[in-house]
C-alpha cells in the first residue's frame, strides 16, 4: 500500500513556500452567530441570514457596498427547499451584482466557505467577502427525515442503502478509537458534560442543560455507546463572517485577528478502508496543512473550537488535530477545561450549542475570532487571549475535513 | 405552512453494476488488484495502492464481527468478510451479543443492502 502521506499529495514545505510568494494576509473584520434552537417563531432562513450577516458587517465597521463577494454554505436543499441560495440571498442583502457562490461539502460546509472566502481575498481579487452559513436543519423536517436523509452523507450505494445511519457509523468509528485509546464511558460522560457546563453560559446554545452523569446514563441508548445525551441537536440557525484584505482593513479594527492558517483534506468514504478505522486521518493532515501556513506547531494553540456531533468525536478531533497523545488523562487533568492550557468548545461546541449544518463551520470560525479579540460572551471569555486558536469542522464521517487556524490581532 | 413533496428516484449503480446484482443473491463481488493483489469489499474503482486494473472476484461471504452497535436505528458492525483486506460495515440480522459470525443476506427490496446473517454453526477457535 502507498503511504497515507504520498495519498495526500502536496509537501508541507510546497504549501509554507507557496504561501509566502502570494501572501495578502485575510483578516477577521466581522463575526455573528444567531442563536441556534428550534425556529417557532415563524422566521426562516432568510431572516437568520440578515440578522448575522448585518451583525458582522456592523462589527466590520464597512457598508454593503464594499462587499466584493459571497459565499453561502447551506448544506442541503431538502432543508430549505431552496436551491442556488447564494444568490437569493445575494439579493436579499440588497448586494446583486456581486460574485455569489454556494459551498457544499456535508459537515464541512462552513469551513469550506471561509476557506473559498480565504483564498479570494488573499488571491486579491476581493477587498472583503462576506461568508454566511445557515441551514434549517430543525424546524422543516421532521427528526425522522433529516436522520434519513443524513444517511445519504455516506456513500449512497454501501452505506446510505444498507440503512446505516450517522450515529451507527460514528459509534463505530469511535469504538475502533477507544480501543488503543483506553477512553471509557466515564471519559465520553466528562467531556459530555464539560461541553454542556460551557453551553449554559452561552445565551445563543440550543441545548444549556444542566444533566448529571446519572441524566446521560438513564437517557436513551441512539447507537451504543452513544446516548441520546452524547449527541448533538438539529439546530436551525445562521452565521456569518466578514474577511477583510490586510490592504483594506479599517482603522478601527487592528485588533481584529488573522487568518495565520488553512487546510482541508479527505479521508476514504468507507469506513472500512481506512487503515486505521478510528482516526480522524483527514483532520490530521488538514491540520498539518493550516499549521504549516501558519508556520506554527499545533502545541502553540491555545483555544479550540473542535467538530463535536458525538461525545466520542470530540476525543477523537482532540488526537487528530495533535491537541494530545491521551485525550482521557488531559481531559480529567483540565487541559480542556475554561482555566486549561487550551479551552475546548467554549461555545458548547456542537453537543450544546447545536448544529445548523451550514451554520456550523461559519460560527466555528466566527467564535474563534470573537475570543481572540475579547469579544465574546462574558462569562465563557479567557481574560488571557492565547496568539492562537484553531477552528475544525468536518463532514460524513470526517472524510472531508477543514481547518482555520486563527492568529490574534495585534491590538488585541 | 406545510409542503409534500414526493420525489421517484430512478438510480442507476454504473460500474458497481456487478457488486449491486451480486446483493440481490447474497453473493459478495469484490475487487482485486493485479498490482498489489489487495481485494476491498465493498469494491473500490481505484485500489488504494493508486492502481485502477482490478478484476471482479467472488468472495464466500463470510464474515467476523470486529466492531458492533445497536440502538434506535437497528443493529450494525464494521466486519472483516473473508478474502478481503478492507472491512466493511453491514447491518445485523438476528444477531444475539456473543455471535461473532455471519454470512451475506440477499438483499431484500428493490435496493442494495448489506445484511448480515448469523452463522449458527459452532464457530472455529
Amino acid at each position: 500500500m502507498v503511504p497515507m502521506a504520498c495519498v495526500f499529495g502536496q509537501s508541507l514545505e510546497f504549501i509554507s513556500e507557496s504561501l509566502k510568494m502570494s501572501r495578502h494576509d485575510a483578516i477577521i473584520t466581522g463575526a455573528a452567530l444567531t442563536p441556534y434552537n428550534r425556529r417557532k417563531d415563524g422566521t426562516g432562513f432568510r431572516d437568520w441570514s440578515t440578522d448575522a450577516f448585518f451583525d458582522a458587517l456592523a462589527m466590520a465597521e464597512i457598508a454593503v457596498s464594499d462587499i466584493d463577494a459571497l459565499f453561502v454554505a447551506s448544506e442541503s436543499d431538502f432543508f430549505s427547499m431552496q436551491l442556488n441560495p447564494a444568490s437569493v440571498l445575494a439579493t436579499e442583502l440588497g448586494m446583486t451584482g456581486v460574485s455569489a457562490t454556494r459551498c457544499e461539502g456535508g459537515g464541512a460546509s462552513g469551513q469550506l466557505a471561509v476557506h473559498a472566502a480565504v483564498n479570494a481575498v488573499r488571491s486579491g481579487s476581493a477587498r472583503h467577502v462576506a461568508v454566511i452559513g445557515v441551514d434549517p436543519s430543525a424546524s422543516s423536517l421532521s427528526g425522522d427525515a433529516v436522520r434519513a436523509l443524513y444517511g445519504f452523507s455516506f456513500d449512497v450505494w454501501t452505506d446510505g442503502f444498507t440503512g446505516a445511519t450517522s450515529s451507527a457509523l460514528y459509534a463505530l468509528s469511535y469504538q475502533a478509537f477507544a480501543q488503543p485509546y483506553g477512553t471509557t464511558d466515564d471519559d465520553l460522560t466528562r467531556i459530555t458534560l464539560q461541553t454542556r457546563s460551557h453551553a449554559q453560559k452561552n445565551p445563543g446554545a440550543h441545548l444549556p442543560l444542566d444533566s448529571t452523569a446519572q441524566d446521560i446514563a438513564n437517557s436513551p441508548m441512539i447507537a451504543s455507546p452513544y446516548r441520546r445525551l452524547h449527541c448533538s441537536p438539529l439546530s436551525d440557525g445562521a452565521a456569518a463572517l466578514i474577511i477583510s484584505g490586510q490592504a483594506y482593513l479599517p482603522q478601527t479594527r487592528r485588533s481584529a485577528p488573522r487568518v495565520g492558517g488553512i487546510g482541508a483534506a479527505t479521508d476514504h468514504m468507507h469506513l472500512g478502508a481506512r487503515p486505521a478505522p478510528g482516526d480522524f486521518v483527514a483532520k490530521s493532515v488538514s491540520m498539518q496543512r493550516a499549521c504549516a501556513q501558519a508556520g506554527i506547531t499545533s502545541d502553540a494553540i491555545g483555544l479550540a473550537e473542535i467538530y463535536d456531533p458525538y461525545a466520542g468525536a470530540a476525543l477523537q478531533g482532540l488526537v487528530a488535530l495533535g491537541l494530545s497523545d491521551d485525550p482521557a488523562r488531559d481531559l480529567r487533568s483540565g487541559v480542556f477545561g475554561p482555566m486549561g492550557r487550551c479551552p475546548v468548545n467554549l461555545s458548547g461546541g456542537l453537543m450544546g450549542q447545536g448544529a445548523p449544518v451550514g451554520a456550523t463551520g461559519v460560527g466555528q470560525t466566527a467564535t474563534m475570532a470573537m475570543l481572540l479579540e475579547g469579544r465574546y460572551h462574558p462569562d465563557l471569555q479567557p481574560h488571557t487571549l492565547p496568539r492562537y486558536g484553531v477552528a475544525d469542522t468536518h463532514g460524513g464521517l470526517c472524510t472531508t475535513a477543514a481547518v482555520t487556524i486563527l492568529e490574534r490581532g495585534a491590538g488585541a | 405552512m406545510q409542503y409534500k413533496l414526493t420525489l421517484d428516484y430512478t438510480l442507476a449503480p454504473g460500474w458497481m453494476r456487478p457488486y449491486v446484482d451480486g446483493l440481490k443473491t447474497g453473493q459478495a463481488l469484490a475487487r482485486h488488484c493485479t498490482a498489489c493483489k489487495e481485494t476491498s469489499f465493498p469494491p473500490m474503482r481505484v485500489c488504494r495502492c493508486g492502481d485502477t486494473q482490478l478484476d471482479w472476484v467472488v468472495l464466500s461471504g463470510r464474515a467476523q464481527v470486529l466492531f458492533r452497535t445497536e440502538g434506535i436505528d437497528g443493529a450494525f458492525a464494521l466486519v472483516q468478510f473473508d478474502g478481503a483486506d478492507t472491512r466493511s460495515v453491514v447491518s445485523l440480522d438476528r444477531f444475539m451479543p456473543n455471535t461473532h459470525h455471519g454470512h451475506l443476506a440477499p438483499s431484500t427490496g428493490d435496493v442494495p443492502r448489506l445484511c448480515l446473517h448469523p452463522i449458527t454453526e459452532a464457530e472455529p477457535t
